[in-house]
C-alpha cells in the first residue's frame, strides 16, 4: 500500500479540517491565575454560604426566592451553552457538514457551561443533601417543570455530553504513548458503536430541559409582565437557546482565532451566521407574533422598566441578526463577531429577565445581588474560563488549517524537544504513521 | 418477508409518530389535569367582616406549631410585617387612604385543591393529602430550591434564610392536632369566629348561608376559594374587594391546569420524547456513517489520524 502523505493531498490554507492543540503559549500567564484566583475565593465564600445560610450572603429575599446562581448562571449561561444541541443538531440531524469543524469547540462550551452551572444550582439549593433522591424515579414529580430540569439536565451534563466529550481525550491519549494505541484504538470501536445513542439523547435532553426552564415561570403567572408571560414560553426559552449557542461557540471561535492568530475558515463561519441569522429572524417573528395575538403590544409603549427592557431585547437581537446576516455577504469578520456579540447578549437579557427584570412580586420590592453573590457568580464562570483554557491548549479542540497540524508537530519535534509528553511530534510529520522501537 | 431487526426497528418509529401525537393532543381528561376534591377535604371560614384583628390566632399558630414567637421587629413583641420564615398565619389590616370601609385579613396557606407549589415541587416536598387535603412539607425531601416561593399565587410558604439547614414555613393546618382530636390553633383560639374549622362542604354551605342572611354585605356576594383558582379548601367572606387582601383574581381554572397544559401533554406516558428519540438515533446513525466513511478517506489523503 502507497503511503500518501502531505504532498499529494487537496490543500487548503484556510480550511478548517482539524483540531489542533494551541501549542507555543504557556498555560499559567497573569490572565490565568487571576482566573483561578477568582474561582478560589468563589470556593471560599461557597463555603461561607454553606455555614451562614442564603440569607447573609446574597440579597434574595421573600418576595425574590431566585438570584442570579439561578437566573443568570443557570438560566443564561447553561443557554450559551447550548451549542452541543444546536450545533449538534445542525450538523447531525439537518447535516451541515460545514459545522463539523465546531463541534469539538460546541460540545467543550457546552460541558463547561453546564458543569459550573449545575455546580452552582447545588449551591444555590437550600438544602442540597436531599438531592439524592434523584436517583428513586417513583420519587419524582413527573410534572413539575423544575424536576425535569433538574433531573434532565443533571443526566444530560453528566453522560450524554461527558461521553461525547471522550474523543479529544482518547486521541490526546494515542498520541502520548504508541503503547496505548490498541487500547484506545478498542474503546473508540465500543464508543462509536453506541455513539447514535449517545448524541441523540445529547439532542432530546437539551430540547426538554432547555424548554422545561421557560415552563418553570408559567408557573408564576399574572407576576411575570404580560409582555413576557405567554405560553409559549418553552418554545422562545429554546429558540433563544439556539441562536445565543451558535454566537458563544462561532464568537468563541473567532475570538481563539484572533488571540492565538489562527486562520478563519469564511466557508464554516458564513454557513453558521446564516444559520443564526435565521434562527434570530425566526425567534424574532414568533415573539412579535406572540404579542401581537395576545394584545399586549399596547404595554411595550408604556414608559416603564419592562418596556425599556423589552426594546433593548429586541433591538440588540434584531441589530445582531442583521449584522450577521450583511456579514454573510461582505465576509466582514468584525461585523460578524460584533453580530453574534449583540444577539447573544439581547437573547441574554431574554432569558434573563421573565425571573428577574419582568418578574413583579406582591408586594412590590426590590432585589439586586449581594457582592458575596456576584463574587460566587463570576468565579464559578471564572472558572470554566480557565478550564477552557487548559483544555484547548492541550487537547485538539480549537479547528485549524491542515497546515497547522504539521506546523504543531514540527515545533514539538524541532523547538521543543525536551517536551517528551506531548507526543504530536511523533506522529504526522511527513506521514510517519508506524511507532519505531526507538519509541 | 423476511425483515431485519433494523427494518422492523425503523417500522414501529415510523408507526410511533401518529400514534404518540394522537396521544398528546386527542387526550381530552387526562389524569393530571382532572382535579379531585379530597373526601375529607378539611379547611377554614374566614369572615373578615367579623375579625376585630385582635392577633390572638397569631400567638395561638405559634404556640400550637412550636415556634418561637418572631420578635425580630423589636426585640419585645409578637409583631411579624408578614408571613416569614417564624410564622404560618398572620393579620394583616387593609385600610384605604381616602377613609371608605378598612378591613382585616388573615393570611395563611389556602390549601388548594390543586396547588401549585405541590405542582412545581421536584421531589414531592410539598404533598396534598389524598384524604384530608391538607398541603403538607416534608423536610427530608425538600432541596430548598425555593421554587414554591415562586408559584404560590398567594405568597405562602416563605423560606428560612438564615443557617445552614433552612426549612421552608407554611401551614399546615395543624395536621398534627387534628390527628389528636383537637382544633387547628388559630380556631380554637378566635373569640369573635372569625375564623373556623371544619370539613370544606360544611364551611362552603355556612359561608352560602352568610351570604344569603346578609344580602348586600359581602363583596360580589360570593365566598373566595369556592371556584377561584380551581376552588381552595381556606374560604374568605369580605366586606372589600379580595384583591384588596392579597386574594388575586385568579379565574375559576387553577395555576397548574391552566399554566401547564401542554407540558403536561407533551409529556405524557413520556411517548412523544420516546418516539423523537428512536427517530433520532435513526437519522443520526446515517450521518455518522456518511461522516465517518468522509473522514477516512481523507485519512487516506493526509496520512492524518482521522479526527471524528
Amino acid at each position: 500500500m502507497s503511503t500518501a502523505t502531505i504532498n499529494n493531498a487537496p490543500f487548503n490554507k484556510t480550511r478548517w479540517e482539524r483540531a489542533v492543540p494551541v501549542y507555543g503559549f504557556p498555560v499559567v500567564n497573569r490572565f490565568f491565575l487571576v482566573l483561578c484566583g477568582m474561582t478560589l475565593l468563589a470556593f471560599v465564600l461557597t463555603a461561607y454560604r454553606e455555614l451562614a445560610g442564603l440569607g447573609p450572603v446574597s440579597g434574595m429575599n421573600d418576595a425574590y426566592g431566585w438570584g442570579i446562581w439561578k437566573t443568570f448562571n443557570v438560566m443564561v449561561l447553561t443557554a450559551l451553552g447550548s451549542g452541543a444541541f444546536a450545533v449538534g443538531i445542525a450538523a447531525w440531524v439537518f447535516r451541515r457538514k460545514k459545522l463539523h469543524a465546531l463541534m469539538r469547540m460546541a460540545l467543550l462550551t457546552s460541558f463547561l457551561a453546564y458543569a459550573c452551572g449545575l455546580l452552582l444550582l447545588g449551591i444555590d439549593a437550600g438544602r442540597p443533601w436531599n438531592f439524592y433522591w434523584i436517583v428513586f424515579p417513583w420519587k419524582w414529580n413527573m410534572h413539575s417543570p423544575l424536576a425535569e430540569v433538574a433531573i434532565c439536565m443533571s443526566i444530560y451534563a453528566m453522560i450524554p455530553l461527558a461521553v461525547e466529550n471522550i474523543p479529544p481525550v482518547l486521541e490526546r491519549l494515542w498520541y502520548f504513548d504508541s503503547r496505548l494505541r490498541p487500547g484506545v484504538e478498542r474503546f473508540e470501536r465500543r464508543l462509536h458503536s453506541f455513539f447514535p445513542w449517545i448524541i441523540a439523547a445529547a439532542y432530546l435532553l437539551p430540547g426538554m430541559h432547555q424548554s422545561s426552564l421557560g415552563a418553570l415561570m408559567l408557573l408564576a403567572g399574572e407576576r411575570v409582565h404580560p409582555l413576557w408571560q405567554t405560553p409559549w414560553l418553552p418554545l422562545l426559552y429554546l429558540g433563544a437557546a439556539t441562536f445565543m449557542s451558535f454566537g458563544c461557540v462561532a464568537g468563541t471561535t473567532m475570538l481563539c482565532c484572533l488571540v492565538w492568530k489562527r486562520a478563519m475558515d469564511m466557508d464554516v463561519l458564513d454557513e453558521a451566521a446564516r444559520i443564526t441569522a435565521w434562527l434570530i429572524f425566526g425567534w424574532l417573528a414568533l415573539r412579535l407574533l406572540d404579542i401581537l395575538f395576545r394584545g399586549v403590544l399596547g404595554t411595550a409603549f408604556h414608559f416603564d422598566r419592562f418596556a425599556g427592557v423589552f426594546w433593548l431585547e429586541i433591538f440588540l437581537t434584531a441589530f445582531g441578526g442583521w449584522l450577521l446576516r450583511r456579514s454573510v455577504q461582505t465576509h466582514e469578520t468584525r461585523s460578524m463577531f460584533l453580530g453574534y456579540i449583540l444577539s447573544s447578549v439581547g437573547g441574554m437579557i431574554y432569558r434573563f429577565s421573565p425571573t428577574t427584570l419582568a418578574f413583579r412580586p406582591n408586594p412590590e420590592s426590590l432585589y439586586f445581588p449581594s457582592m458575596i453573590e456576584v463574587l460566587v457568580a463570576l468565579g464559578f464562570v471564572c472558572m470554566g474560563i480557565a478550564g477552557f483554557l487548559l483544555i484547548v491548549k492541550r487537547f485538539g479542540i480549537l479547528p485549524a488549517p491542515l497546515q497547522d497540524w504539521h506546523d504543531m508537530a514540527s515545533y514539538f519535534r524541532f523547538r521543543r524537544p525536551y517536551i517528551r509528553w506531548t507526543g504530536y511530534f511523533k506522529y504526522g510529520f511527513f506521514g510517519e504513521n508506524e511507532p519505531t522501537d526507538s519509541d | 418477508m423476511a425483515i431485519t431487526r433494523r427494518e422492523l426497528f425503523t417500522k414501529v418509529a415510523k408507526a410511533g409518530v401518529p400514534a404518540a401525537v394522537a396521544i398528546t393532543v386527542g387526550g381530552e381528561a387526562l389524569h393530571a389535569e382532572s382535579i379531585p376534591v379530597p373526601n375529607a377535604a378539611v379547611g377554614l371560614l374566614y369572615d373578615a367582616s367579623i375579625c376585630i384583628g385582635c392577633k390572638a390566632c397569631v400567638g395561638a399558630c405559634a404556640e400550637a406549631n412550636d415556634t418561637a414567637p418572631d420578635t425580630r421587629r423589636d426585640e419585645l413583641h409578637q409583631a411579624p410585617s408578614d408571613l416569614n420564615d417564624l410564622t404560618r398565619n398572620i393579620i394583616k389590616l387593609y385600610k384605604p387612604e381616602d377613609g371608605s370601609a378598612f378591613s382585616y385579613v388573615k393570611r395563611q396557606c389556602m390549601h388548594c385543591l390543586d396547588p401549585a407549589c405541590a405542582a412545581g415541587c421536584p421531589f414531592q416536598a410539598l404533598h396534598k393529602d389524598a384524604e384530608s387535603g391538607i398541603v403538607t412539607w416534608t423536610a427530608d425531601k425538600c432541596i430548598g430550591c425555593r421554587y414554591c416561593t415562586i408559584t404560590c399565587p398567594y405568597h405562602v410558604p416563605r423560606f428560612q434564610w438564615q443557617g445552614y439547614n433552612p426549612r421552608v414555613t407554611k401551614c399546615e393546618l395543624c395536621h398534627h392536632r387534628l390527628e389528636k382530636g383537637q382544633k387547628p390553633g388559630c380556631t380554637s383560639v378566635c373569640p369573635t369566629g372569625a375564623v373556623i374549622f371544619g370539613p370544606r362542604t360544611v364551611l362552603l354551605s355556612e359561608a352560602k348561608k352568610r351570604i344569603k342572611n346578609n344580602p348586600g354585605r359581602y363583596y360580589q356576594s360570593r365566598v373566595y376559594g369556592e371556584t377561584d383558582n380551581g376552588g381552595t379548601q381556606c374560604l374568605y367572606l369580605s366586606r372589600v374587594p379580595f384583591e384588596k387582601l392579597g386574594l388575586p383574581e385568579l379565574g375559576p381554572e387553577s395555576v397548574p391546569a391552566r399554566t401547564l397544559r401542554w407540558q403536561r401533554r407533551l409529556y405524557q406516558y413520556f411517548v412523544l420524547p420516546a418516539v423523537l428519540y428512536v427517530s433520532l438515533v435513526q437519522v443520526i446513525r446515517k450521518s455518522l456513517k456518511g461522516h465517518e466513511q468522509e473522514a477516512h478517506e481523507r485519512e487516506k489523503e493526509t496520512g492524518l489520524r482521522a479526527q471524528l
